[in-house]
């Protein structure tokens, strides 16, 4: 049986629920082992395609695993991710599907938190650029490529986007 | 010693003297930061951009210096000059976007000029003013575009290709004077062959710009960074040394860092900048606000434009050689940001750690002593560079650290 878009779109939704709640496991399982992440802009300034950030399965595992040795804004996440289009390719079981998605931190710790803390700002925005493989029914993200629109990221963050 | 009461707490604690610690206010004083910047930032030699980010001619940047709008353009003899970014007609800036080339003509303006789209006027490379639309009907006689060039400013391209501007004509020193020799340790490494940029990214925090190049100026806050921990410390580690130099620079010595150590990292010998042992880390903080910091591998440039007492932008950026083959390329960027960049290990925790440090700052908040007394013989964990850099802040603004009101006189 082969993946609907109904699935494709609600393994996006699921991925965008896990990493909200930094369920870093929860987020890795929906993951294929040829996973490849990467958070990248183009930015005008130096006319360059950038990287800000890559990784494979292994690398992102070993990196969420480190993430309570870090000193981290603990201020949460909340994507709000749209899918725009999704096309599924049944010949070789794939598919894949572009969403915008906008990211805003509701302040906790990080600043000033007395005056701060509570307040949502827009953190960035830019579109998710995802690949799947698809297997009895499943969908499983064999890429995403973040591709930022934000070159001002502020404090930045420790965590996957 | 237990919590201490009011009296005990404005107390300068235990035998520390002037210069091991400084008056919080210089921070977060309103008064004090527009001092610093007619007094030093509008003095000083400021990196703009580096002359990658403009390869060709016709090729511009745009940015500010001291709330003064800079214009950076190469002219078609391959020269990189620098202008104020302001059209002398009405003041309107001549060029918005962050960059790009004037090669083509824009909906205003002619080819291979800078044209201020308000009404029209133009200019070349050189900052000539080359047309005014209906000049002689408007001024007759009594003004003419000879009048009427840019207001050129001072730029040098050094140091591994960076762009330098001074808003200052009368600096009376070179960019290489102006580094008084605290470049050496890494200017056959990035001065051997072409440098280019390749990572670009800002933060406007909420922090004073000196709060930022202290967190660059002292290596005691590798306890902030569990990556530095696993990687660095080791007697080598303790042994660097950081040297203070003329015009209020500082540099740190290198040591040998065990990349692989950290899980998912992996060592950035075959990498290395020309000349530059394998794995070695070396930085460099200029006076008022540059810095520089090669992990082997990957230089990363800090430029510090301060917007408020409390408001600094931070541009990064990272570079690697021009002749990288793409696989090159990648490893360089992934050792650039795996560390440094918005997602990376380090920065987002010193960003974090002098935003917390400013939140108990506020303009008018009771003073606080922020001490720099740390005495290890110079090696990474002594409070040097910090005490050398506001020794020369003090001499510049005529104001003693520990005490702002007060006139400037060396520590003794
Ligand atoms: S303000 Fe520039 S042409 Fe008038
Ligand atoms: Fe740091």
């Amino acid at each position: 049986m082969i993946a609907t878009h109904d699935t494709i779109r609600s393994t996006i939704y699921e991925a965008s629920l896990a990493l909200d709640e930094c369920r870093w496991g929860d987020w890795l399982a929906l993951c294929d082992d040829g996973f490849y992440y990467a958070i990248k802009a183009f930015s005008p300034e130096i006319r360059y395609d950038m990287t800000y950030l890559d990784g494979n399965r292994a690398e992102m595992v070993s990196m969420c695993d480190l993430l309570p040795k870090h000193n981290t804004d603990r201020s949460p996440l909340a994507r709000h991710t749209v899918v725009y289009r999704v096309a599924v390719d049944e010949s070789d079981a794939s598919a894949s599907a572009v969403s915008s998605v906008a990211v805003y931190r509701t302040v906790l710790d990080g600043m000033a938190s007395h005056v701060e803390a509570g307040s949502s700002n827009l953190f960035l925005v830019g579109k998710y650029h995802d690949r799947f493989r698809l297997e009895n029914g499943d969908a499983k993200f064999v890429e995403r490529i973040v591709q930022l629109d934000t070159r001002r990221l502020d404090k930045g963050s420790h965590w996957p986007i | 010693m237990p919590a201490r009461n009011h009296k005990r707490w404005n107390e300068v604690p235990g035998e520390l003297r002037e210069g091991e610690y400084i008056d919080s206010r210089i921070y977060s004083d309103r008064a004090i930061f527009e001092e610093e910047l007619a007094k030093i930032w509008k003095k000083s030699w400021i990196v703009a951009c580096h002359e990658s980010e403009i390869p060709e001619p016709y090729d511009f940047r745009t940015t500010t210096i001291a709330r003064e709008p800079i214009i950076v353009a190469r002219g078609s003899d391959n020269q990189v000059r620098a202008f104020l970014n302001v059209c002398p007609h009405r003041g309107n800036t001549i060029e918005n976007r962050p960059s790009g080339s004037f090669r083509n003509g824009t909906a205003s303006g002619a080819p291979r000029h800078m044209t201020c789209m308000y009404h029209g006027w133009q200019f070349d490379m050189k900052g000539n003013c080359t047309h005014i639309s209906r000049e002689k009907e408007g001024y007759q006689n009594r003004l003419s575009r000879n009048d009427l060039g840019l207001r050129r400013l001072r730029c040098e391209v050094h140091f591994g290709g960076f762009v330098w501007v001074t808003l200052d004509d009368a600096i009376g020193k070179t960019v290489e004077e102006w580094g008084a020799g605290c470049f050496d340790c890494l200017q056959k490494h990035v001065d051997a062959e072409p440098l280019e940029v390749f990572h670009y990214h800002k933060a406007i925090i909420h922090a004073n710009y000196k709060l930022w190049h202290d967190t660059n100026s002292e290596f005691y806050h590798d306890y902030l960074h569990y990556h530095n921990r696993i990687t660095g410390f080791n007697d080598a580690y303790f042994a660097r040394q950081n040297t203070g130099f003329e015009n209020g620079h500082v540099t740190v010595g290198s040591f040998e860092v065990q990349y692989d150590k950290y899980e998912g990292f992996e060592s950035r010998e075959s990498l290395s900048f020309p000349g530059l042992p394998p794995n070695h880390w070396y930085m460099i903080d200029m006076f008022p606000g540059v810095n520089f910091n090669l992990r082997g591998s990957a230089l990363r440039c800090d430029i510090m434009t301060p917007l408020a007492p409390d408001r600094v932008l931070i541009e990064f950026r990272g570079l690697g050689l021009k002749s990288d083959t793409p696989e090159e390329r990648m490893s360089r960027v992934r050792h650039h940001n795996s560390i440094w960049g918005p997602f990376g290990r380090n920065l987002h925790e010193d960003l974090l750690a002098v935003t917390t440090q400013q939140a108990a700052m506020n303009e008018h908040a009771e003073p606080r002593r922020i001490l720099h007394g740390r005495h290890e013989n110079n090696t990474i964990h002594d409070e040097i560079g910090m005490r050398h850099f506001y020794d020369e802040w003090g001499r510049w603004m005529n104001r003693r650290p520990s005490d702002p009101e007060k006139p400037y006189a060396a520590a003794a």
